[in-house]
């Protein structure tokens, strides 16, 4: 489960200019949920979910993972907690894009050390997954755009992750690779994850398996 | 079992650098370029070092000279009888010798007299006794270094040499013999004719000499028997073994101090540009490593990256700058640089630096060159490898 209890989260642009993003925030996701938070640009979704994924610290409140305190961990255990529990699917995919596709998804498992037969088996497990064995000696940065989002969704649940966060996953695709995604994603919640999806795209709205929507606006949270 | 070096990293690491190709190829050029100037400096340095203490070592170990009016004159050959009735000598030679200077090239020859029947002072003159017939280097003709016989044909004198006398007349004396270049240091601009051509060249009465020549049985009593000497001739100069030395090493060191006062700007030139181009992370490496801690890549797992990237380049760079240094120095004998150390004169000493391998050279190049990269590398990576992953990307 996760808990964001009170939080309040302030960018020191400069000495004169802060910017206030979220204000006094309380939400919950229950295991296995789908939540989408909808709102604008600059409304402070994705502050959420990057505090969520442990990227950022809060500048007060808590972020509970499963009984965890993620807010208050130290920057090598946030990370380790991410790279355990926390699959991201970032708006610009945030893929290497010199390496290639196999490359790029095994990046969260390089650090783990583990022998070449279990690389292989996860490695060809997502790429079956997502549809994108094909590419899979492909350069990144000659991909289409649909075809590097199928590698950054590969990329996020190649450690087999109990969360799934996309932040504006849909920003920079056509409608039909974005129902595709979709569809993807309700695949993913029949697996039993955890899925917190921030976007102000339409087609996310009203659909069969999310169970909530949560509207952002101007850093707070409209019920 | 696990791996205690992380493989998959390594594999990253190298790919990394495969990946940035220009960048890289700039620094390891650089850097390659950088410890071949600084290996080769080292090994010019050692091997001449090397062979200026064989030289050294062949010294006379008591030079008596007579001074008048603070200048060296000639020294009455009679004195020699006194000084081997010192406890502790065993011999002495009275040296006929001097500086010929040769005006058409501009150049000085070290002309030497000897006597074949005299114990040699020196090891080049015992080999020149030992090698050349008495005749080569008597009855007018002499015995020369290789650099001399090539100044002297560039003059066309290919069969003998005409020296001018203090007087103005000429003294015609054949070319009996050359003797190798590879000799030593000091035996490319020598000549060797005998005593008395020596005297009648330089004008020296046949009752004196250049200085005196004293061996003495026990190294240890040199000190106690050059002031026995200067006690008993107050008008001349005793140099000892040591004396001459420290005159040798100080020669040598200032030359390659000035060598290495230029040679450290560059140094610290090159760094600076190394380091400009090594820290300066562009915002795609930044945020490589902020994706890189997103999906799961601790601090640690980043340093180590940019670390095996770091040794790597830097290693490759070390190993070709000693490598092309060992070929230029040894192989090419250091076109350029040597002469900054032997000096630029027509009649420079020629001679094959002696291979000298020091360990602590390729040590301490090593630590001058690695462990500054990788530093130079890790820390703006640890800079941004220390902020929140979220900034880093944004």
């Amino acid at each position: 489960m996760i808990e964001l209890k009170n939080i309040n989260k302030i960018y020191e642009v400069n000495e004169q200019h802060r910017v206030e993003a979220l204000k006094n925030i309380d939400l919950t996701v229950k295991q296995g949920e789908v939540v989408v938070l909808k709102g604008a640009s600059g409304s402070g979704k994705s502050t959420i979910l990057s505090l969520i994924a442990g990227l950022s610290k809060p500048t007060s409140g808590e972020v509970v993972v499963d009984s965890k305190k993620i807010s208050k961990l130290p920057d090598n255990f946030a990370t380790i907690y991410r790279r355990e529990n926390i699959g991201f699917i970032f708006q610009k995919y945030n893929l290497i894009p010199t390496l290639s596709v196999s490359d790029n998804i095994l990046l969260p498992l390089v650090p783990l050390n583990l022998d070449t037969k279990e690389l292989d088996t996860k490695l060809n497990s997502v790429l079956e997954m997502f549809n994108i064995a094909h590419k899979k000696d492909s350069i990144v940065k000659n991909l289409s755009g649909g075809e590097q989002q199928r590698v950054a969704i590969a990329r996020a649940n190649i450690n087999e992750p109990k969360i799934i966060i996309a932040d504006e996953p849909t920003a920079n695709l056509d409608k039909e690779l974005s129902l595709d995604f979709i569809e993807q994603v309700n695949g993913l919640k029949k697996s039993g994850k955890t899925i917190v999806i921030a976007t102000h795209d339409p087609l996310f709205f009203n659909l069969d398996f999310v169970d909530r929507e949560i509207g952002v606006d101007n850093g707070e949270i409209n019920l | 079992m696990k791996q205690y070096i992380n493989l998959y990293l390594l594999e990253f690491a190298i790919n990394s650098i495969l990946r940035k190709k220009s960048k890289n190829f700039f620094i390891v050029t650089i850097f390659t370029i950088l410890t071949f100037l600084l290996t080769s400096v080292f090994f010019i340095t050692n091997s001449i070092k090397y062979e200026l203490n064989s030289t050294v070592e062949s010294l006379p170990q008591i030079i008596v000279q007579k001074l008048k009016a603070g200048r060296h004159y000639d020294i009455e050959v009679d004195r020699l009888d006194s000084i081997l009735g010192i406890t502790g000598v065993t011999d002495g030679v009275a040296r006929v010798w001097g500086y010929y200077y040769f005006k058409n090239l501009g150049v000085n020859f070290s002309v030497i007299g000897i006597d074949e029947y005299e114990e040699q002072y020196k090891d080049t003159l015992s080999k020149i006794v030992e090698k050349f017939d008495s005749s080569k280097y008597s009855e007018d003709s002499m015995v020369v270094g290789q650099g001399v016989k090539d100044v002297m044909e560039r003059s066309y004198y290919n069969d003998y040499f005409n020296f001018i006398k203090p007087d103005g007349s000429l003294k015609k004396v054949k070319l009996g013999g050359v003797f190798d270049a590879q000799t030593s240091l000091e035996s490319n601009d020598v000549i060797v004719l005998s005593k008395d051509m020596a005297r009648e060249i330089f004008e020296i009465d046949e009752n004196k000499a250049t200085d005196l020549v004293i061996k003495v049985a026990n190294p240890k009593e040199i000190p106690t028997v050059a002031s026995k000497i200067r006690l008993m001739f107050p008008d001349t100069r005793v140099i000892t073994k040591d004396d001459l030395k420290i005159s040798y090493q100080n020669i040598f060191d200032y030359k390659s101090g000035i060598f290495l006062a230029l040679f450290v700007v560059s140094l610290f030139t090159f760094f600076i540009v190394v380091y400009d181009k090594a820290s300066g992370l562009s915002s795609e490496e930044k945020k490589e490593i902020g994706i890189l801690k997103a999906v799961g890549w601790t601090i640690d797992d980043v340093l180590k990256e940019k670390f095996y990237e770091a040794f790597i380049i830097s290693f490759i760079a070390y190993i070709l700058g000693v490598g092309i240094s060992l070929v230029y120095v040894y192989f090419f004998q250091a076109p350029l640089l040597q002469d900054i150390f032997v000096g630029y004169s027509q009649l420079k000493t020629t001679f094959e630096l002696p291979f000298i391998l020091d360990i602590q050279t390729l040590f301490l190049v090593f630590f001058l060159s690695v462990p500054i990269y990788i530093f130079a590398t890790i820390i703006p990576a640890w800079r941004v490898a220390t902020l929140e992953a979220d900034e880093v990307m944004r």
